[in-house]
């Protein structure tokens, strides 16, 4: 089952877990500097250990373009890895949300994507693989600099590890410039998700390390994990002080959004990702009590315009059509399952 | 209901305060709240999380005036080129990346000030390869019988010096893998 599917641990703060290690290979240059032929060769030798430990490869340069987005969507390749022109291919496997990226930044892009706060066991997956990929090939390394990146910023071990989070009390309250700014004297980054630049729209952050030399796997893995225990508690303690006719404000506004989630006739992805964002907190308020974080999950990919649009046997040919399509796709998810 | 302070937006942040007895009662909007916490006027939640060790604060200041205007390095000739890829400092100035591995070392003395400014230090105290730790312990495997061997000669234990001489002929000339799997 893939990630999204799923429900993980502190599911009310944390949706997901990701940690990915960035690996080159001696004897070719950096991507930018890599010609197609060195490309192609690269992604031979890499696929070949990887398909035979079960990984499926995905040729981008045999895809189509909604196909590519769909990939974003599911977090599983970056929007820039999507668009580039290069030869480039994914090994993918569901199982455990893993995925390499061959040939986007780094030759070598490994990451481990998990529901819920579970950085270790994301880190562990990623890890497995990385060392497979070490017993074949020569990574790019110097003793004093560590793992040899594209990018000076990824030096040393390579590994940005991050959280996707899920807080809506304390976007409310108006916190999260001052978490920002706090979280970035400990090296510590935010970055907003579907939202121009605040996140807001939708209460999602992603926390990640920003340094990634003179400090060890473990400890950034221990800083970070510190770090999104102690937003959960003040995301918790906001939430709790929610009460009265702040609370019964909130209620109306949950409970509106349920109703449109399950009777709109057509949504675009901009209201979803609004809505979304008010029935889950009204999930973890026990405001909302028959849908479950699961079955709201899944729609966070599965609704976005690429995926969307390749669930459907006709593709929808108007904005409008796609809208009702999502429509159609939020009603079946969320309707009472039956046994 | 409306923020009683911009009396705009719409207030989503509820106070209750309790003053020698005296409750006043705040209705705010998000930005405003979020002002008057830096004013110190309200009381900041999220405050807690500054209580953070923070080995890092003066790091966050480099970071943001090294990295985003690559350090300036006057003592570069715009002629060196890495001699692997041919990429020129100003090449790596202008995309931020470098062309490969070997930039490293070929521009080691230019990009230590941007390393510095981005990581706070330059040296790597992660994970390694398992090659490079064959590697490294192979050599420190025969640093040891060197010395050992060295030793023995001064000794006069020709016999044992013999042995020695040959274990580190045998270790010279196996690859670095086999030590992996002892």
């Amino acid at each position: 089952m893939a990630w999204y599917n799923t429900v993980g641990k502190d599911a009310d703060t944390v949706i997901s877990s990701r940690v990915r290690l960035a690996r080159n290979i001696n004897g070719y240059p950096f991507a930018s500097r890599l010609d197609a032929a060195g490309a192609n060769e690269l992604i031979e030798k890499v696929s070949a250990p990887l398909e035979q430990a079960g990984f499926r490869k995905i040729n981008f340069a045999d895809i189509s373009p909604v196909m590519a987005t769909s990939y974003v969507e599911r977090h599983y390749v970056s929007p820039e890895f999507a668009t580039k022109e290069s030869p480039r291919a994914l090994l993918l496997q569901e199982q455990g949300g893993i995925a390499v990226m061959v040939c986007e930044e780094d030759h070598l892009r490994i990451q481990s994507i998990l529901p819920g706060l579970s950085l270790e066991e994301a880190y562990k997956n990623a890890s497995r693989v990385e060392k497979r990929l070490d017993e074949e090939f020569d990574f790019a390394y110097s003793e004093q600099l560590g793992y040899l990146t594209h990018c000076p910023t990824n030096l040393g071990t390579g590994m940005r590890a991050s959280v996707m989070m899920f807080l809506p009390a304390l976007t409310r309250g108006g916190y999260m410039d001052s978490l920002a700014s706090q979280l970035s004297k400990i090296g510590l980054t935010v970055r907003g998700l579907f939202g121009e630049g605040s996140g807001a729209a939708g209460c999602m952050y992603q926390i990640s390390n920003q340094i990634t030399l003179g400090i060890t796997e473990e400890d950034t893995l221990r800083k970070l994990n510190d770090a999104i225990a102690q937003i959960s508690e003040s995301e918790r303690r906001a939430r709790k002080s929610i009460t009265g006719e702040a609370l019964e404000q909130l209620t109306d506004t949950v409970l509106r959004a349920e109703g449109t989630l399950r009777y709109a006739y057509r949504m675009s992805s901009g209201e979803f990702i609004r809505l979304f964002a008010d029935v889950r907190f009204g999930i973890a308020l026990g405001i909302v009590k028959d849908i479950s974080y699961e079955q709201l999950g899944s729609l966070l990919v599965e609704v976005m315009p690429a995926t969307l649009t390749l669930s459907s046997e006709n593709t929808p040919k108007s904005e409008a059509a796609r809208d009702r399509l999502r429509a159609q796709k939020i009603q079946s998810t969320l309707a009472p399952r039956r046994e | 209901m409306l923020c009683e302070k911009c009396k705009k937006r719409t207030a989503t942040v509820f106070y209750n305060e309790n003053i020698n007895g005296k409750t006043r009662s705040y209705s705010l909007c998000g930005e405003c709240a979020a002002k008057l916490r830096e004013q110190g006027e309200l009381q900041d939640i999220t405050s807690m999380i500054g209580s953070f060790a923070d080995p890092f604060s003066q790091l966050h200041d480099q970071f943001f005036s090294g990295f985003f205007g690559m350090p300036a390095v006057k003592s570069i000739s715009p002629a060196k080129k890495c001699p692997v890829c041919g990429s020129t400092y100003a090449d790596i100035a202008a995309s931020g990346k470098v062309g490969c591995p070997a930039c490293y070392t070929a521009f080691g003395d230019e990009l230590s000030g941007l390393i510095q400014s981005v990581h706070g230090t330059t040296h790597h105290t992660g994970s390694v390869p398992a090659r490079q730790r064959a590697r490294k312990e192979k050599e420190e495997q025969l640093g040891r019988l060197r010395q050992e061997l060295q030793q023995a000669v001064k000794d006069e234990q020709y016999e044992h010096a013999a042995e020695l001489r040959d274990r580190i002929k045998s270790l010279e000339s196996a690859p670095d893998q086999e030590q992996e799997d002892k």
